[in-house]
């Protein structure tokens, strides 16, 4: 984990999870994997608040635990998955996405179980309903069939999985003793369980309730007893749901891939991309290169029926997309009116590369732009070969070399004539290289999340005042008007805020939801990146 | 056959000479001193040799060396006049730069080559120029380098830079106005294309342009003072490649079709970038020039970011 990645991991609990859960993740990040004693010793904390932020951890799947390295019998090891906490940062993304592909159920399912982690599916429905019944109009209210509905397709297309099974130690069941504790090294894939993605039997009818303001107390300890009362009688006990992290992912790549295309060729060819991605979606492995071969017979049939393409133009299209040379289509035989496959791992680089190239055009000016494009498509060339392929007058092209140089965007590559590196006798080749300087400008994106977050809750310090001022208005405010005050009252009351401060807290409001919408598109870049560097690694 | 004339016995210095010339003009390779001594048996070797350097110095006749021996060449009777009236040392430096075409040859290398000192070097030199026979042409690559060569050549590409140079200065207004008219040129191309709704291949194919026709459409244009070949458009059109603003195939071509060189053709058309630029642009850490120095609790740190708190206010 390297400096940068473990500072926002820090940031990242503090802000959702508190000050003790912080404190536990940084230091078992550092440690690697720890004892539940060694912990707690060397966080100086008492033993049940580190024993209960674990569980914290756990339930967000982000702390994973195992037989130590003195084998089943010593202390159970705890480690950190850091990749998972640094997830935190695409909730909005995955939430939005939801929402645009199966509507506010799908939206507030997912919102639910990001927020506790992992849900039976009984619960997530019961809780989605009430809110949803909460926002309808007075008299309606949502019925529980169609928020089952919404979740059964969420995990048909594998946005949601079930957890994998916890094999419990010395327990009864006969299933415990033949398999024994996983290895702190190799964790038990959610996909290993056959029954990943299938639907429990529930028994769950009814509808949404709604909460009356007036019951509130009442109401809430009710509905808690509740919960316990009916997880029994559901019939889904034990099996909780959580988000499929994954396969949003995969989403999130099809999308960009999808978008690079229509904005290098045009809208049908990318509706063809989008129709080949859909329809491999769910049998193509997480880590391929490439999707599963297409006949072109198989993509006539399956295209949206508003595009009407007859099939010698769908013919024209995918030849043009295997012969464009981003080569997001390749052609892999011949049966069945042509075979086609997307290359997942070269639009992946292409991708990267393209954000490589946006950040040093933005950042030093759109010749070095040209002489960084120049040295990604040439490998390697000389000072002199540089200034006569870019165009750029000597004295110039020297300058913008140097600073790139300086920012390790660009290597130096010595090529000696004689055995001693003498200076007069040695060529020295400039060079780019792609991956070292995707991992580089990862490592920045990170640190750049972290001065985002840390500049919001130094706004927020700054402002407590204030902040608290308007808080305690809004409450008197609010009890005012519950019991019923007079127009002249309120007003006194609202004028309590004086107009300058009225206006600082509009800025401090619209500073922060910049810092917060700025993360978001930092996070983009993130994934992209993220994703290239991940498709050249080997897979598991 | 030559004939053996039974000749006078004539010791004639001039006699010799005239010989010598019409050996040489018989054996334009040039002659030894072998050749001469079977030609002349009566004469003696001092008669000869002293006929042989008046030659020489009088210019008419050039020494050149081989593996077996000396070579002597009858001089070309113009380039003979013109250095009449120098000495023997002006001579050799005029053929040295003579010899060293139209890349020019610098002064250090005029001395290794003549042996003679340097104050000496500089005097001929610029007697010579004075006479007209030889000019000085700076150096494109290193700007305080003078070469030489003859008047009347003219110098090489690599010496002045070729077309984008223009007295030794790089114009680069001049090529970023040709890379923008190549760019419009290819992009109106590609529009029209895009809109004549034809089906996709023609339409694609449409949209290219050979690189014969962007030349073309330059040369209509007379924006340029000085005449571009294909190959200097061709160099325009790679930076645009390199702005990510054109992209490239080739094509085979029949040998008669215009434009096609070696039979093949290069096609140019303009595209659109894959992505907008990217997220981490959009904020200042992204583009902030003290990156690296800036920590938290730090002389400069993000709370106390000027460049964040101006683009917050934005």
């Amino acid at each position: 984990m390297t400096a940068q990645e473990v500072r926002l991991c820090g940031l990242l609990l503090q802000e959702h999870f508190g000050d003790v859960v912080e404190k536990v993740g940084t230091h078992l990040i550092r440690s690697g994997v720890l004892t539940l004693r060694a912990l707690a010793h060397e966080t100086k904390l008492p033993l049940d608040l580190v024993k209960k932020s674990l569980c914290v951890l756990m339930q967000h799947g982000m702390c994973a635990f195992g037989a130590g390295r003195r084998g089943p019998a010593g202390p159970v090891e705890y480690h950190i998955i850091c990749e998972h906490i640094l997830h935190m940062l695409r909730y909005p993304r995955y939430i939005y996405t939801a929402k645009s592909l199966y509507g506010d159920t799908g939206e507030l399912i997912v919102e639910e179980i990001l927020q506790r982690g992992q849900m039976t599916m009984s619960s997530t429905v019961k809780t989605v309903a009430d809110r949803l019944t909460h926002n309808m109009p007075e008299g309606q209210s949502m019925d529980y069939s169609e928020v089952v509905s919404a979740f059964s397709r969420l995990v048909e297309t594998h946005f949601l999985q079930r957890c994998p099974p916890m094999a419990s130690a010395g327990s009864s069941s006969s299933e415990a003793v033949n398999t024994p504790l996983p290895v702190v090294t190799q964790p038990t894939k959610p996909e290993d369980h056959p029954e990943c993605y299938r639907l429990p039997y529930i028994n769950l009818t009814g509808q949404g309730k709604r909460r009356r303001s007036s019951e509130d107390g009442e109401a809430e300890q009710r509905a808690a007893k509740k919960t316990k009362t009916d997880n029994s009688e559901r019939g889904d006990e034990g099996i909780y749901w959580q988000v499929n992290f994954q396969r949003f992912h995969l989403h999130f790549r099809d999308q960009a891939i999808i978008s690079a295309v229509s904005c290098k060729l045009d809208q049908t060819s990318s509706e063809i991309v989008r129709t080949m991605l859909r329809m491999s979606e769910v049998t193509t492995p997480a880590h391929a290169a490439f999707t599963q071969a297409l006949s072109a017979n198989e993509i006539f049939r399956a295209l949206p029926f508003s595009y009407n393409i007859a099939r010698p133009i769908l013919d024209q299209y995918l030849t043009l997309l295997v012969n464009d040379p981003m080569e997001f289509v390749g052609r892999t035989g011949d049966s069945g009116g042509g075979m086609y496959v997307v290359n997942l791992h070269r639009a992946l680089a292409n991708l990267a590369r393209a954000t490589l190239e946006s950040v040093v055009q933005e950042r030093f000016g759109s010749r070095s732009a040209r002489i960084f494009r120049l040295l990604l498509r040439k490998r390697h060339l000389e000072q002199k070969q540089v200034e006569d392929f870019a165009m750029v007058p000597a004295k110039e092209a020297k300058d913008m070399l140097y600073t790139l140089l300086s920012e390790n965007l660009v290597q130096l590559q010595e090529i000696p004539k004689t055995p001693d590196y003498a200076p007069s006798r040695t060529f020295y080749l400039y060079t780019v290289n792609q991956l070292p300087t995707a991992r580089l400008l990862l490592q920045h994106c990170y640190k750049t999340v972290g001065n985002l977050i840390e500049r919001r809750l130094y706004e927020t310090k700054e402002n407590k005042r204030l902040l608290e001022k308007s808080q305690q208005i809004e409450a008197i405010l609010a009890s005012l008007q519950a019991t019923g005050a007079e127009a002249a009252q309120l007003t006194e009351v609202e004028e309590m805020i004086t107009a300058p401060e009225r206006q600082q807290l509009e800025s401090l409001q619209h500073h922060i939801n910049k810092l917060d919408s700025s993360e978001n598109q930092v996070d983009e870049t993130i994934f992209l990146l993220e994703s290239y560097i991940n498709s050249t690694q080997a897979p598991p | 056959m030559t004939e053996v004339k039974v000749k006078k016995e004539s010791t004639d210095p001039v006699d010799i000479e005239n010989r010598i010339k019409e050996l040489c003009l018989q054996f334009p390779h040039g002659i030894t001193d072998q050749v001469i001594q079977n030609d002349m048996p009566h004469v003696e070797v001092q008669q000869r040799a002293m006929a042989i350097n008046r030659l020489l110095s009088v210019g008419q006749l050039d020494l050149l060396k081989n593996s077996n021996g000396l070579l002597y060449r009858l001089k070309d009777a113009q380039s003979a006049s013109k250095v009449k009236g120098s000495d023997n040392q002006e001579k050799l430096v005029y053929q040295i730069i003579e010899d060293a075409g139209n890349k020019g040859i610098w002064t250090r290398d005029i001395r290794y080559k003549s042996n003679l000192p340097l104050t000496e070097i500089n005097k001929i030199l610029k007697n010579l120029e004075s006479k007209k026979l030889i000019k000085a042409v700076k150096s494109v690559a290193a700007s305080k380098k003078k070469v030489y060569m003859l008047y009347n050549l003219q110098p090489d590409r690599s010496v002045t830079g070729g077309a984008w140079y223009s007295d030794q200065d790089f114009e680069s207004e001049f090529v970023e106005v040709l890379n923008q008219q190549c760019f419009k040129f290819l992009q109106s191309k590609a529009e029209a294309a895009r809109d004549s709704k034809q089906s996709p291949m023609v339409q694609r194919n449409s949209s290219f342009a050979t690189s014969h026709e962007v030349w073309k459409y330059i040369c209509e244009l007379g924006i340029s003072k000085v005449d571009l070949s294909m190959e200097d458009i061709e160099t325009i059109l790679n930076t645009l490649i390199f702005d990510g603003k054109v992209e490239m195939t080739i094509i085979a071509a029949k040998e008669g079709t215009v434009g096609s060189v070696d039979g093949q053709m290069k096609l140019y058309r303009g595209v659109n970038p894959i992505i907008q630029p990217t997220g981490l642009v959009k904020i200042p850490c992204g583009l902030c020039p003290v990156f690296d120095d800036c920590h938290e609790g730090g002389e400069i740190s993000p709370s106390n970011c000027v460049y964040m708190a101006e683009w917050l206010d934005f």
